[in-house]
């Protein structure tokens, strides 16, 4: 340990760090700021910014012996050298010495400042970065008050020039530093923005079409220094001091990314609070300081015109607005009527909370089992239960010898974020295995890109897991085996599943299928060991939160299992259209508009609680008006099982309740006692019933600790602007595997069924219309992922498609249109994306539409 | 005597392979082949050979600096001449191709590449296409390629035009633009030596250091130490240009003084139209403004020293008395602001700075604060950019302050004319009631 | 005795016979040195422009939080200001101003400027909010209202110079 330290001193202080590190990032160990501007923590040095210009001395030695040359004192002999050295780019050794306080330096300092003041425009008055701007803080702390660049010498540049759809330049206030650029060339791995020109005339310039064209575009604005880089949304919004921050969670994504909105009251909302700007908020194990353009953007759909205000009842015929008392008794003795003939579905981007008071006024309200997730893609939140990833993982810490295996997903489209940590683990030197149907984004990186014809994905793990078990010496030609042989010698193991291409039964089989694999090695696995285990790439955020939660109509919460299974979503379907299902209780999804559910069928009543009139809400007999996730708090636990909490930020829209209140209020109507007054008060009753949230509560959630990268605070000039962690890293839950041993799972053998033709698989793209983000298309409309089927050439060829017609797509019994691509699919396979989710491989029929005539 | 760099001059038509073969042509690479490398780096340490490209660093002990064992390794040919009045690269590569292609082959035998690239500059079509006909030839019989020579040593090698910067006549920008990426400077460590093109290590010559190499190998070190001084041994190749009025490319063996290089029959033959000499840029563009009492120095690069100046590529740029001091710092400035890369904050912003002043003061429009502000700028900028370009940049603007302060002050607009000055300080407006 | 009486009310008699200082107001009016600091005014360029670009600096500046101002973009077809934002909602809430005068100070294009009036007194809260509308000063004479439409390219300065606008 200690060989792996190097002590210097900063100013007289003394500090040990980690050989390799950086000056600038010793200095700050120890609260000393040396400015930058062109250097992240996140990213490699390059040192053009010059400010970090300090004094470097190292011990002077005797040529002839090597022994150290001392003063009189007996003190070594430090030699500066002739000149200043950037702190960025130097390398700690031992025995350095760091002067940053001198005379040369403090001029260096001030001298950089003017002079990229004498480029940077003096529009801070009205520019977005304006005070949270790096520049405007070193400036103030470094410059000298004054410039002796005449005001007229000053070069005008282009202002307000669009990159993208999202995010715009002013030339004028760039500085060149690149941070940009290589955030995008090292960090995001889309080089699509370049430098452009030389001298003072270099300038960023897109490089791709449509512009910008990236995931991550948005956090090259929070790390800008200045405000060259700035999005769309949030352009004159508001002066960044007149925000408050308040933390959330990502409302879509599996991975729990810690975020940040911003709101102030608005006079033209009419005095409501709103987001202003959501940014990204440090946590190391799950985002880092990253979030995708997705998280960062969709948040429109909270403040929505289309949001539900008020309950509305079905009188003749017509929804029409009704009081919350009035909707919820009709509920509540609707239900109580069906009697047995109850069941309920609900969406996964609820909360903790909000699931468990439905769970609740089902189970015990009720007394029906009939309760599932409304579009359980993919399954083996049990299997997760054991052998998920063990707590205190963090996948930044994989590394040389480490292996990852993702299965039947693209984790680019589906959780940009893991995409990221993964691309970054690879970089490092850990092993990526993926098994897939096609090839996504992340073989670019993995070691192994397995393929398998659909139908075929779980044979293929099977294979892979049991040649995993034989000790091979890695050299093989069949590319299984020689996937297998990385996999067996893996120092640490996580595996991420998804169900790309996979029935719900296959998934299962996949999940049990890798918890073999971690199960595996001499009967000492990985399951249960930090920094190993398996990731399920849930469809949303708070998939494994429903699971935890008990609904499923097999267990209850804890993942207990019933003595007397309930109907699943598809046997409701099904009841609800011969009649056997009386009453219908939809939360928080759009099985009609899914094409889950074909019209309300022969049910009694049905009942939406909703944020927006859905296919499925107009055709119910009551809707009851939800709270989008930023009005309300609440937990989400992310997949790998992290419960973490976010806050209430803006003001609830019209009369709409929270999720959970709802749900208490009809509870108390069919007799379930007073409801809970707060959320936390719910969650300690979650707590009490889910034996694996043990210790949890609001307080313990909302702890946290200081990270590294130091960002936020008062150095935004150090890590970028994305938000301090001050409100809770959450807590993850221990699987099964770390606290006592977990016999392997029986997988049963299932015959391969191969029918001719060609296969639909939906893949999926991260902009695919759904009921949250289509209510942001404003933004993020030009982005949105239009229905588009990829074809291999030959399969082209046969079905007599062409690139860029218009085909009708028939599978399952569904009908799509969608525009053609010929060229990015393996053969026999039809790739379909931007269409709601279709499960598994079905057989697919393509005719090709008429084209209308242009004249 | 006879030339060693420019041996066209003595020998007709040796840019054509024959002929060079006929004068001792790739001899020197034939006696290489039979030897050890580390012996070849040996010898051309011994023979004190500096870079001619300006900087002189020892080439033996820049070819020392690769690590040996396997792996790709480049050496790299920079023929990127673009420093104000150079023009010895494009001559050899036009005229003496071969000699430059043999010590490029001699640096890559000695260092174990399989890849020589030169990286030209991209205005040069004429020499490019000269020198990449050479190459057609060798490749044709036998000397580059697989086996060459029968030695069982093989090498490729590749020519590349430049995009038209100067930066990248810098070795990082070089290399970096050789990757196909933008022309910029890297912040040294990692050295070309040990993480170049392509992360691999990477020797990085001028044209001309390399065809000092095939001489040295043919008649060893102790012959070549018999020409220059003991620090800088060797003939140069010296660009003469301005007003002088014989100016061209002159092979000089190093020690000769600049009086006799400007002066001679041999060489300048006098300042032309009879003027008298006022200064030297005596590194182009990028080294310190000399005057009359430098002309006595000997040419080598320690020779300038005293004065505060360097020979670097000894590119002679001569005035005359009509010249004027400010306008010539202008000009330079200019260049460095239009060729500056714009990777740091004090080149990019600095040159920019320092062109707008000049100009200001040069139309007659400076103040005294100007010139004040210049100076300061000038000195901000020095020791603090990441690559020597910003050095270069305020060399001719120090050096004509140091030289001829009088000409910057007879511009001056005298002070009373300066706006603001002696204004009448408003009342402060009284109660109107 | 009289003596005394007299002595005692010799200021008082002796007033009675001086011009009064108080004034008849509000028949008469005082006027107000040139320092005063009274309501507000937001000032327009000589053609009609808005001064202010919206910054919200005077907001931040305001010691009391008696400003509340929300930006928008202007355009060369509905321009409010010259540079590229302008405020969209300007209000100042002056039951809470307290007239120091910061915003005046805090201002970069000295849109904002106390002026001479004082006469505010009002019958409820809601009317203590002056909105931009009733602080914005009269078009001058050969200036146009705002909303204008010009030329693109002339008023493409993100902050515009102090003197007004060619």
């Amino acid at each position: 340990m200690s060989d792996d330290l190097v002590t210097l001193s900063v100013d007289g202080v003394e500090v040990s760090v980690p050989k390799g590190t950086l000056v600038v990032d010793a200095a700050k160990k120890i609260g000393n700021d040396i400015p930058v501007f062109c250097y992240h923590p996140k990213l490699e040095p390059v040192g053009m910014c010059r400010m970090c210009l300090v004094e470097i001395g190292l011990p002077m030695r005797d040529r002839a012996t090597g022994e150290p040359l001392l003063n009189e004192d007996g003190t070594p002999q430090i030699n500066f050298g002739r000149g200043l050295q950037t702190g960025c780019t130097v390398q700690v050794s031992p025995g350095m010495v760091v002067r940053t306080k001198t005379d040369p330096v403090e001029q260096a300092r001030a001298d950089v400042i003017e002079f990229l003041l004498t480029s940077h425009p003096l529009d801070c008055p009205i520019c977005d970065k304006g005070g949270e701007c790096p520049l405007q803080n070193l400036t103030m702390r470094h410059g000298r008050g004054n410039s002796r660049m005449v005001f007229a010498d000053k070069l005008h540049m282009e202002k307000h020039v669009p990159l993208g759809d999202l995010i715009f330049l002013d030339r004028e206030r760039c500085i060149q530093c690149a941070r940009c650029v290589r955030f995008q060339d090292e960090v995001a791995g889309d080089p699509v923005i370049g430098f452009h020109n030389r001298g003072r005339h270099l300038e960023i310039a897109t490089l791709s079409e449509p512009g910008f064209d990236s995931y991550w575009s948005g956090n090259t604005t929070d790390i800008c220094p200045v405000g060259a880089l700035t999005t769309a949304d949030f352009r004159f919004g508001a002066r960044p001091w007149e925000l408050t921050p308040v933390a959330t969670l990502s409302p879509h994504c599996p991975s729990g990314s810690n975020m940040t909105v911003s709101t102030r009251r608005e006079a033209k909302a009419g005095g409501r609070s709103v987001i202003k700007r959501v940014m990204p908020r440090q946590h190391e194990a799950v985002n880092e300081i990253w979030i995708s353009d997705k998280d960062r953007f969709v948040h429109h759909f909270a403040e929505s015109a289309d949001r539900l205000t008020q309950p509305l009842v079905r009188k003749n015929g017509k929804l029409v607005a009704a009081s919350w008392t009035e909707a919820l008794d009709v509920v509540a003795g609707k239900l109580q009527q069906a009697g047995t003939a109850v069941a309920g579905v609900s969406g996964d981007r609820l909360s903790n909370e909000d699931l468990f008071l439905f769970q609740e006024l089902f189970r015990k309200g009720l007394k029906s089992n009939n309760l599932d997730l409304a579009n359980g893609r993919l399954a083996g939140g049990d299997i997760v239960a054991q052998v998920g990833i063990s707590s205190g993982s963090n996948l930044k810490d994989l590394g040389k010898g480490d292996v990852v295996v993702v299965v039947a997903s693209d984790l680019h489209e589906e959780v940009p974020v893991w995409w990221l940590r993964l691309k970054q683990a690879a970089e490092r030197g850990a092993a990526i295995v993926t098994l897939n149907v096609r090839g996504t984004r992340l073989d670019k990186y993995a070691k192994h890109a397995l393929r398998y014809v659909p139908g075929e994905a779980v044979a293929t793990l099977r294979q892979l897991v049991n040649q995993s078990k034989v000790e091979t010496d890695g050299q093989s030609d069949d590319p299984i085996a020689a996937a297998a042989a990385t996999v067996g010698s893996a120092g640490n193991l996580v595996a991420f599943y998804g169900a790309e291409g996979l029935t719900y039964d296959e998934t299962e089989s996949v999940a049990k299928l890798l918890a073999n694999l971690l199960l595996l090695k001499n009967g000492d696995g990985h399951a249960g060991k930090k920094n190993n285990g398996l990731i399920p790439v849930w469809p949303h955020n708070n998939t494994q939160g429903a699971w935890d939660m008990g609904i499923h109509p097999s267990f209850a919460p804890g993942y207990k299992a019933l003595p007397e299974a309930g109907l699943d979503a598809h046997a409701m379907y099904e009841g609800a259209a011969s009649g056997t299902v009386k009453a219908l209780y939809v939360l928080g999804a759009d099985p009609i508009g899914d094409g889950l559910m074909d019209g309300r069928g022969k049910l009694d009543f049905l009942v939406v609680q909703e944020m927006f009139l859905t296919a499925t809400a107009a055709a119910a007999d009551v809707v009851l008006p939800a709270q989008s996730w930023v009005e309300r708090e609440g937990t989400f636990t992310n997949a790998e099982r992290r419960v973490q909490r976010y806050y209430p930020a803006i003001t609830p829209v019209g009369d709409s309740r929270a999720d959970w209140q709802i749900l208490a209020q009809v509870g108390e109507r069919v007799g379930l006692g007073k409801p809970a007054l707060a959320a936390s008060l719910v969650f300690r009753d979650v707590v009490k019933a889910v034996k694996q949230y043990k210790g949890m509560d609001y307080r313990s959630l909302a702890k946290y600790e200081k990270q590294w990268p130091d960002v936020g605070g008062d150095d935004l000039y150090y890590g970028g602007n994305a938000y301090e962690n001050r409100s809770g890293l959450g807590q993850q839950w221990v699987a099964a595997a770390e606290s006592g041993k977990v016999g392997m799972f029986e997988v049963a053998e299932t015959a391969v069924k191969s029918s001719p033709g060609l296969k639909l698989v939906r893949t999926a793209a991260l902009y695919t219309p759904g009921t949250l983000i289509s209510h942001s298309a404003a933004l993020l409309g030009p982005r949105m992922a239009q229905p588009t089927l990829s074809l291999s050439t030959a399969d082209a060829r046969k079905v007599g498609v062409a690139d860029g017609n218009r085909v009708e797509v028939t599978a399952n019994g569904m009908t799509m249109t969608a525009t053609a691509r010929v060229g990015d699919a393996p053969d026999g396979v039809a790739l379909i994306s931007g269409v709601a989710y279709v499960p598994g491989t079905a057989v697919v029929q393509i005719r090709k539409l008429q084209e209308e005539k242009v004249a | 005597m006879a030339h060693i760099l420019l041996r066209h001059r003595d020998v007709e038509n040796i840019h054509q392979l024959d002929v060079y073969r006929q004068h001792q042509g790739y001899e020197a690479l034939q006696k290489v082949l039979g030897m050890e490398p580390a012996a070849v780096t040996n010898i051309v340490r011994d023979s004190g050979l500096r870079g001619r490209g300006g900087a002189g660093f020892p080439t033996g002990m820049k070819w020392g600096f690769i690590p040996k064992g396997a792996g790709e390794k480049y050496v790299v040919i920079n023929s990127d001449e673009s420093e104000m009045g150079t023009f010895k690269d494009r001559e050899l590569l036009e005229r003496n191709p071969h000699q430059v292609i043999e010590g490029a082959l001699i640096a890559a035998y000695a260092i174990g590449a399989k890849q020589i690239y030169n990286y030209c500059r991209g205005e040069f079509m004429d020499a490019g296409y000269a020198f990449e006909q050479a190459l057609k030839d060798c490749y044709a019989n036998g000397l580059l390629g697989e086996n060459i020579l029968g030695s069982g040593f093989s090498c490729d090698f590749s020519m590349y035009f430049g995009a038209g910067a100067y930066i990248c006549g810098e070795e990082t920008a070089l290399l970096n633009s050789l990757m196909g990426n933008l022309g910029q400077p890297w912040s040294k460590p990692p050295f070309p030596a040990v993480e170049g093109l392509y992360a691999r290590p990477t020797v990085v010559n001028n044209t001309e250091t390399l065809a000092n190499v095939p001489p040295i190998i043919l008649n060893g070190a102790e012959w070549y130490k018999q020409f220059g001084t003991d620090r800088s041994p060797g003939p140069k190749i010296v660009c003469l240009s301005g007003h002088v009025n014989k100016p061209g490319n002159y092979e000089i063996i190093m020690g000769m003084t600049y009086r006799e290089l400007i002066y001679s029959e041999a060489y300048g033959g006098g300042i032309s139209n009879g003027k008298a000499f006022k200064a030297m840029l005596p590194s182009g563009g990028s080294g310190p403004v000399v005057v009359e009492d430098a002309l006595d120095a000997p040419m080598t690069y320690e020779g300038l020293t005293p004065f505060g100046s360097v020979m670097g590529s000894a590119s002679v740029v001569i005035m005359d008395e009509t010249v004027d001091m400010v306008w010539m710092a202008m000009k330079c400035v200019h260049f460095f602001h239009h060729e500056s890369c714009g990777k740091c904050t004090p080149c990019r912003e600095g040159t920019y700075w320092m062109e707008k002043l000049l100009k200001r003061i040069y139309k007659g429009q400076g103040t005294q604060e100007d010139l004040q502000t210049l100076r300061s700028v000038a000195s901000n900028i020095g020791g603090r950019t990441l690559c020597a370009l910003g050095d270069f940049a305020i060399n001719p603007v120090l050096s004509t302050f140091r030289h001829f302060p009088q000409e910057y002050e007879a511009k001056i607009k005298p002070a009373a004319a300066v706006n603001g000055q002696g204004k009448k300080q408003t009342a402060v407006p009284v109660a109107a009631d | 005795m009289f003596g005394e009486i007299v002595k005692g009310l010799y200021t008082t008699l002796k007033h009675l016979f001086q011009p009064p200082v108080t004034v008849q107001y509000p028949e008469i009016k005082r006027p107000v040195r040139n320092r005063f600091k009274g309501r507000h005014e937001l000032k327009r360029y000589e053609n009609g422009l808005e001064k202010c670009i919206g910054c919200a600096l005077c907001a931040a500046a305001c010691p009391a939080d008696a400003i509340f101002v929300e930006a928008s973009e202007n355009s060369d077809e509905k321009r409010f200001s010259p540079g590229e934002r302008y405020a969209s909602t300007y209000e100042i809430n002056m039951m809470r101003c307290i007239f120091c005068g910061y915003c005046e100070d805090a201002c970069p294009t000295q849109a904002i400027v106390l002026e001479k009036s004082y006469e505010l007194s009002f019958y409820d809260r809601a009317s203590a909010i002056y909105t931009k509308e009733m602080l914005i000063v009269d078009v001058p004479v050969n200036g146009r209202s705002t909303p204008q439409v010009v030329e693109p390219g002339i008023f493409n300065r993100a902050i515009p110079e102090m003197e007004d606008p060619k």
